[in-house]
Order: structure tokens, then C-alpha cells, then sequence
């Protein structure tokens, strides 16, 4: 995998168009190491489509697939998404 | 979150490699410092090119200030960055990002680390700070290859002393006549004069390995994973 990457900040623009809440303050629990980060804070690896990875443990966290009718998103691990008053 | 058409109202030479873009966005529904938006460019052939831009302006400010640095063999930036004219149109979505964003009511205080065009959400911040007219605690640290890359750099020399701000800089290729200052990349030594100390707010952007490295010190010196904000511009095409 190519070791050049960003981060999930720039990923959060896609995922505005699933969720409802900003995605980068969305903390989530990796399965693999158990560390609890914020999106914003994962490695987002961008190629076809985007792998985003535990910065931790570098865990596959998020797979994002771009086509050209749709996007999917695979989602692994625990994700906390609070919304505010 | 929808996208708006915003019209270019004025661009600014920053330096030899970058612009300001000043945008009017209708109903742009307003912004934290350090956010940023997406800009879509449409060719006539129905082709679309998507990328991230951070926000220069203040949440005060009535336009939308976008500063696009020029990528050599981009996609998107040469044309941003070289082409565009006031009265264009451009596609903006936004604003993106809570994450890496600051407000007043947040406190301090804020250790801010730019690389290149990485001092431009750390450059929002510190307009929102002065607007609000707040004297939380600021340290902000720049690296640039030059003088003549140092973005707003007549800007960063009033921004007033007095008011808890502190401003450094390191060039990391050439230094300016007479310069005594740093000339090397950020390194722990540097980091340790400009630190608050524990409990700052770190907000850290730049070229990955510029945050890998300046994030890998913080937490070193003893920063908590927590404070410390990250922003990475990757090669993703430009």
C-alpha cells in the first residue's frame, strides 16, 4: 500500500453526504487495539476508493468505494455518534 | 450539505504559488475557524474534479477567503490558482471538519504549527481571534521555505504582540538577508521555545510527513493525543 497519505479530515466532505453530524469529531473504538479516536485523527490511504486506518494499530476502520452511480461505505469497529440539542 | 455557487468576487497574489480566492457564497451558512470546504470544478465535457480547501477568512468576515497553493502537475489548483478571475463561478461545499476548528469560547492556550500552505486554517483562527478582539494565550509557529512563501506575511507582522500573540518563523531553503532567526525544519528544540506548555490547545497542518513529525514531538513533549488537532495535505492530485 502506497505510504502516502492524509487523514480523515479529508474524507469528511464524502461522508457529509451519508451522515447527518460532522464525521471528524465522530470518536470511534477500534476493535483491533480497543484505542478510541477521533475520525479526524485515522490515516485515510486514497486509491480506487479510500481505506481509512486506525492510527493506532493502522486497522482497517472505514472502506469508502467510489462509482460512478453511488458511494458505499463498509464501516468496522465502534463508532460514537452524538447528536447536540 | 448542499452545494452553493459562489461567484469570485477578488484574488490576491499571496506569493509567487498562491492566491487568495475572496468568494461570495449566497446563504453560506457561516464557519469555525479551521474548517474548510470542498470545491467542485465542472468541465464542459461533464467531468468533475473535487477538492479540499481550507478557509482562510474569519467566521467575521462577510466573503469566503479560500488560499489555494498551486500543485506542479495538479488538477485542480492550477486552475485556482492561475486561471481563475473575479466574476468566475465555482461549486463550494461546506463548511467541513469540527475537528480541526477553534473558537474563542474554546480558550487557550493555542499552539498553532503550519508548513506551507498549512499556516491557512491556523490563519483563520488567528483572524477570529483578533476580530473578537481575545487575548487568549497564541503561539504560532511557521515553516517556510522562504520569504517569499511566508503566506500573509504583512499581515503576521501587525498582528499585535501585546495581546498574548507570539509569531515565529523558520525557513527551511532560504533565509532573508541578514535573517538571524531558525533555518531548519521544526525540530524538538524549536518546538520547546515555542510551547505554552501542557494544556494547549496544539493545532498542527501541513504535508503529512511535515504533521507526522511535528505530532510524533508534541506527544513527546508531553501533549496529550486529545489537544492535539492534525490537518495532512496529501499528493491527492492537486
Amino acid at each position: 500500500m502506497d505510504d502516502v497519505h492524509t487523514d480523515g479530515n479529508a474524507i469528511a466532505g464524502l461522508l457529509s453526504q451519508l451522515l447527518a453530524v460532522d464525521a471528524t469529531s465522530i470518536a470511534r473504538r477500534c476493535q483491533s487495539c480497543g484505542d478510541e479516536r477521533p475520525i479526524a485523527d485515522h490515516r485515510a490511504y486514497h486509491g480506487a476508493g479510500i481505506v481509512l486506518r486506525c492510527p493506532s494499530c493502522s486497522d482497517v476502520a472505514l472502506v469508502i468505494g467510489i462509482g460512478a452511480a453511488d458511494v458505499t461505505v463498509e464501516l468496522r469497529g465502534t463508532f460514537q455518534v452524538a447528536v447536540g440539542p | 450539505m448542499v452545494w452553493r455557487t459562489a461567484t469570485v468576487a477578488q484574488v490576491i497574489e499571496e506569493s509567487p504559488s498562491a492566491r487568495t480566492l475572496v468568494l461570495d457564497v449566497p446563504e453560506w451558512p457561516g464557519h469555525r475557524a479551521g474548517q474548510h470546504v470542498d470545491v467542485r470544478l465542472t468541465a464542459e465535457d461533464g467531468y468533475q474534479a473535487e477538492r479540499s480547501y481550507s478557509i482562510a477568512s474569519a467566521p467575521e468576515s462577510s466573503t469566503l477567503q479560500l488560499t489555494v497553493e498551486v500543485i506542479a502537475d495538479g488538477e485542480v489548483s492550477p486552475y485556482l490558482g492561475q486561471e481563475v478571475r473575479a466574476g468566475d463561478r465555482l461549486e463550494v461545499r461546506g463548511p467541513i471538519g469540527g475537528h480541526f476548528s477553534w473558537t474563542v469560547s474554546d480558550g487557550g492556550p493555542l499552539l498553532l504549527v503550519g508548513g506551507g500552505s498549512g499556516l491557512v486554517p491556523l490563519m483563520s483562527m488567528l483572524r477570529h481571534r483578533a476580530s473578537q478582539a481575545s487575548e487568549v494565550e497564541a503561539r504560532l509557529l511557521v515553516s517556510a521555505r522562504s520569504q517569499d512563501d511566508l503566506l500573509y506575511r504583512a499581515e503576521l507582522g501587525e498582528l499585535d504582540p501585546a495581546a498574548g500573540l507570539a509569531v515565529f518563523q523558520t525557513y527551511t531553503r532560504t533565509a532573508p538577508p541578514g535573517w538571524s532567526g531558525w533555518q531548519r525544519r521544526v525540530d524538538a528544540s524549536m518546538l520547546a521555545e515555542v510551547d505554552p506548555g501542557p494544556g494547549a490547545h496544539c493545532f498542527v497542518c501541513g504535508p503529512t510527513p511535515f504533521v507526522e513529525g511535528v505530532t510524533h514531538l508534541l506527544v513527546a513533549a508531553g501533549h496529550e493525543n486529545h489537544r492535539i488537532h492534525a490537518e495532512r495535505f496529501g499528493p491527492t492530485g492537486g
